[in-house]
């Protein structure tokens, strides 16, 4: 079903690399897109952790909203483990990755990348990080026309309140921050996400005391049933397309196959850029070998443009295994937004008064519907987690050692540092009344931080990638301001305790390190391997001032398409 | 003083290496007699971490109810996460470990007795030592005094929080694993850090005590998804899994912006120039004008 050439072959089907093939494929031209994980919900792979399946989907009609209901189970430590990046195979590990501290890396494999596990968020980048920090070589304007396409494609709207955002919101006004009803945000305040998530069914209001099934026909929309970290396949019983939150599977993936120009190819794990360079001229991108991950066969396939959209970390990996030009700032400028987590914990009496109720049931609603922007440092927001989730990203490591061993006196949170023993199982015991805000910062791209591969440890795709961070001066302070910013919200909004994680580097997001001006050109081409591009966050020039970063990368991906089409196919 | 110094350096080596010799004869034992390899010291290893991770807490019970009392070793947590920590990785090697993942529990197990030493060596401990630790960790007549007591290392004997101290050095040790005869593989020990203490949450809390048999294939795993079946559920309130919540209470606007609309709900904000309200319906963002000329940086590079 792979030819052995195609206009382009699109290196991954992450949130960035299906956007690339639609407009590609729209555009008229043949598009393969090779992806390391699997296809869950395509007919072509009814058990796709289990066996090899099908080749390859050209088709929407593959598509099955019934067998990601299936392979969806919304349990939290199953689904991070399917989810997280792996093989196909459910009995092999996950491909590691070498890492500093006790951070962690936190990706997906498979048709969707890392939007099947993120939370919809899709605010555009701070203007001021893209016009006034000097890293880009574009500007904000450059992206807007793109922004709007695709939070058209995605459906992005303001996200609905529940019983957690609404307290983090009263905690932010009596703050005295002020509500932020725009876009194009420059000035510091809060707002409801702007999410990739079709707003809940107006049947599910608190006051219509809905007590029908919660699955589609009968609801339709988001079901406030969190549970987005763990792929979220709600409504069930929807139509593939019918599902609630936009990731790129869901969204870009089936228009692509509707072209009938895009092939899909999952399990494929590219290894190799194939080149040619006649005499004197610099290199020309001729396609890619890539190995299945089930049988281990490798293939090479032909391509006019090849466009690597493997993510941050794996293609300036692909880069280096595959021996092309060492431009110093190939890996480099790595930016993961330096984050944290400060934690509040409310007395049921106090949550009375204020939301009518003695828990905020951080399980219900959607996982991130509230944030604070605050350009120059980066930004909050409220994360509902399932209690595993929340366990291991809230306390499961910090950069202060146990909590135990830490007396923060002055500082304003209660308690700093990571958590085990009976304080993990007393602080626990008030799940449902506690609420965690996620400090997101506005990291800058240093050169030390990146990815390099190991010279000595390979494994079956080639040496590992090894990931340096160390945040500098001045991302310590943004993050410090941010989580003092967090503890005051928190009690404003009444909490009784508060705690912070001082989270090591851990990484949600990332990008930076195939910076556009640096390595790729305007246009996100390399400058020193022709008809090779670049369409993932790697290619940002910047961690866009700390907002989610899924809507610029996509952005930016919708327009190196078109870049693509107008140098090499007569535009 | 040094010489002291040496000797309590010196003393703990010796205890390993008695206790490697005593591994190797069991060693040679298991493989005479066809018996699966238990490895005692991994198995004490892991329970004494899942005992100072998510230990019983009588005292809970007292304050908060009775099903606040047990801990991961009352659900085995200890043997999955020793499974876990084995099937975790996978690094290329078809012929390390069963497909190609690369057994750590027992690395990572030494790596701990490593961590301890370092703890006893500083004076970082709170707690003096003791063998009797370790045999609490076991059930009666599940191994017998002398093999525990030799098997187990350094990082079992401690107390519950001097355990946590010896973790909290880890990020100053490598990890060493031989994914195949002259292929030495250094790793930051952090990495132990985050598999013992953050897996061991996260599998804690998540559902993994509600599965039938977590390893079989996922369309083969039954799960009730009832708190009946999954202790830490009982303990945090969490109700299981649902398909939805009729949690809705509006979206957030004002009067006379654009976000928000219908009826208003409640009041967020009741600053009486403009107040902000959740409303029934939903709004829509602004596609504003923007100027960053203005921009400062507020912790400049």
């Amino acid at each position: 079903m792979v030819a052995s050439s195609y206009d382009v072959v699109v290196v991954g089907a992450g949130g960035d690399g299906p956007v690339a093939a639609w407009k590609l494929a729209e555009a008229g031209l043949s598009v393969l897109v090779l992806e390391a994980g699997p296809f869950y919900g395509n007919e072509q792979w009814p058990k796709p952790s289990e066996a090899p399946g099908g080749e390859a989907s050209s088709s929407v009609d593959d598509l099955s909203g019934e067998l990601l209901d299936e392979q969806f189970t919304g349990r939290e430590f199953e689904m991070v483990n399917q989810l997280l990046f792996g093989p196909a195979d459910h009995e092999r590990g996950f491909w590691f990755r070498k890492f500093p501290g006790d951070g962690a890396i936190l990706q997906c494999a498979g048709v969707g990348g890392t939007t099947l596990h993120y939370t919809g968020c899709h605010p555009r980048a701070y203007p001021a990080s893209i016009d006034e920090q000097g890293h880009w070589p574009i500007d904000y304007a450059d992206l807007l026309p793109y922004y709007r396409e695709i939070e058209a494609v995605c459906e992005v709207t303001p996200a609905p309140v529940t019983a957690k955002e609404e307290l983090f919101f009263r905690g932010a006004a009596a703050a005295g921050w002020e509500l932020l009803c725009d876009l194009n945000v420059t000035e510091p305040g809060y707002r409801p996400q702007p999410n990739a998530i079709r707003q809940p069914d107006p049947k599910l209001h608190v006051d219509e005391e809905y007590d029908g099934p919660f699955t589609y026909p009968e609801v339709e929309g988001d079901t406030l049933a969190l549970g987005n970290i763990a792929g979220n396949p709600h409504p069930r019983g929807a139509p593939y397309e019918e599902k609630a939150k936009r990731a790129s599977n869901v969204s870009f993936v089936p228009p692509a196959l509707e072209t009938g120009n895009v092939t899909i190819r999952p399990n494929a794990f590219v290894t190799d850029v194939r080149t040619e360079t006649a005499l004197g001229d610099t290199p020309a991108a001729t396609g890619v070998t890539f190995r299945d991950t089930w049988s281990g066969h490798t293939e090479t396939v032909g391509a006019e443009v090849v466009v690597l959209a493997a993510g941050a970390i794996e293609t300036p990996r692909l880069w280096t295994n595959a021996d092309l030009p060492r431009n110093e700032w190939v890996g480099r400028g790595l930016t993961i937004h330096f984050g944290d987590n400060v934690m509040g914990l409310w007395a049921a009496d106090d949550l009375e008064g204020a939301l009518g109720e003695p828990t905020v049931d951080q399980h219900q609603g959607q996982d991130i519907a509230a944030r604070f922007d605050y350009p120059g440092l980066g930004m909050l927001q409220t994360v509902g987690t399932t209690p595993g989730i929340g366990a291991i990203l809230g306390f499961g490591a910090s950069a202060s050692g146990f909590a135990f061993q830490n007396d923060p006196a002055e500082a304003p949170w209660d308690t700093v540092g990571r958590l085990a023993g009976t304080e993990l199982k007393r602080i626990l015991s008030d799940y449902r009344r506690m609420l965690q805000v996620l400090v997101v910062s506005d990291d800058r791209p240093h050169r030390r931080n990146g990815v390099t591969v190991s010279p000595v440890l390979s494994d079956e795709h080639g040496p590992i990638p090894l990931v340096n961070y160390e945040p500098s001066e001045g991302d310590r302070r943004r993050r410090d301001d941010l989580a003092e910013i967090a503890a005051e919200i928190l009690r404003e909004a009444g909490a009784a305790h508060v705690h912070r994680s001082d989270s090591p580097p851990t990484a949600l997001h990332l990008h930076s390190t195939m910076r556009m001006g640096k390595v790729v050109d305007e246009a996100c081409e390399a400058y020193d391997v022709e008809r090779l591009f670049v369409a993932d966050h790697s290619a940002l020039a910047n961690g866009v001032g700390g907002a989610n970063p899924t809507n610029t990368g996509q952005a930016l991906a919708a327009r190196t398409a078109e870049s693509i089409v107008e140098r090499y196919f007569g535009g | 003083m040094p010489i002291e110094g040496a000797w309590r350096r010196l003393g703990p080596w010796i205890d390993a290496l008695r206790r490697g010799v005593a591994s190797l004869l069991e060693l040679v034992v298991e493989v005479i007699r066809g018996e699966p390899d238990v490895d005692v010291h991994t198995l004490v290893t892991f329970r004494a971490v899942v005992d100072a991770v998510v230990p019983e807490t009588p005292a809970l019970g007292e304050d908060l109810g009775p099903e606040h009392v047990p801990g991961g070793l009352a659900i085995d947590l200890d043997g999955f996460v020793v499974t876990y920590v084995d099937d975790g990785f996978q690094l290329g090697f078809p012929h390390v470990g069963p497909h190609g993942n690369i057994p750590l529990a027992d690395p990572i197990a030494h790596v701990l007795d490593a961590a301890a030493l370092a703890l006893l060596d500083r004076e970082g401990n709170a707690a003096e030592p003791s063998a009797d630790r370790a045999l609490a960790l076991l059930e009666p007549g599940e191994a017998s005094a002398r093999a525990v007591e030799e098997a187990a290392g350094p990082f079992a004997e401690l107390s519950r929080r001097d355990r946590l101290r010896a973790i909290g050095l880890l990020d100053e040790f490598d990890l060493e694993v031989l994914p195949s005869p002259g292929e030495l593989f250094e790793f930051d020990a952090g990495l132990v850090g985050q598999l013992v203490v953050g897996f061991t949450e996260l599998i804690y809390y998540g559902e993994w005590d509600g599965y039938d048999e977590f390893t079989q294939p996922p369309g083969d795993r039954v799960h009730p998804n009832d708190p009946a079946a999954v202790q830490s559920w009982r303990q945090t309130g969490f109700p299981g899994v649902a398909d939805g919540y009729a949690a809705l209470r509006g979206y957030l606007g004002t009067d006379d912006g654009p976000l928000g609309d219908g009826e208003p709900w409640t009041t967020i904000d009741d600053d009486p120039a403009s107040p902000v309200r959740i409303t029934r319906e939903s709004g829509s963002f602004r596609e504003n004008d923007y100027d960053t000329s203005g921009y400062e940086e507020p912790h400049p590079e």
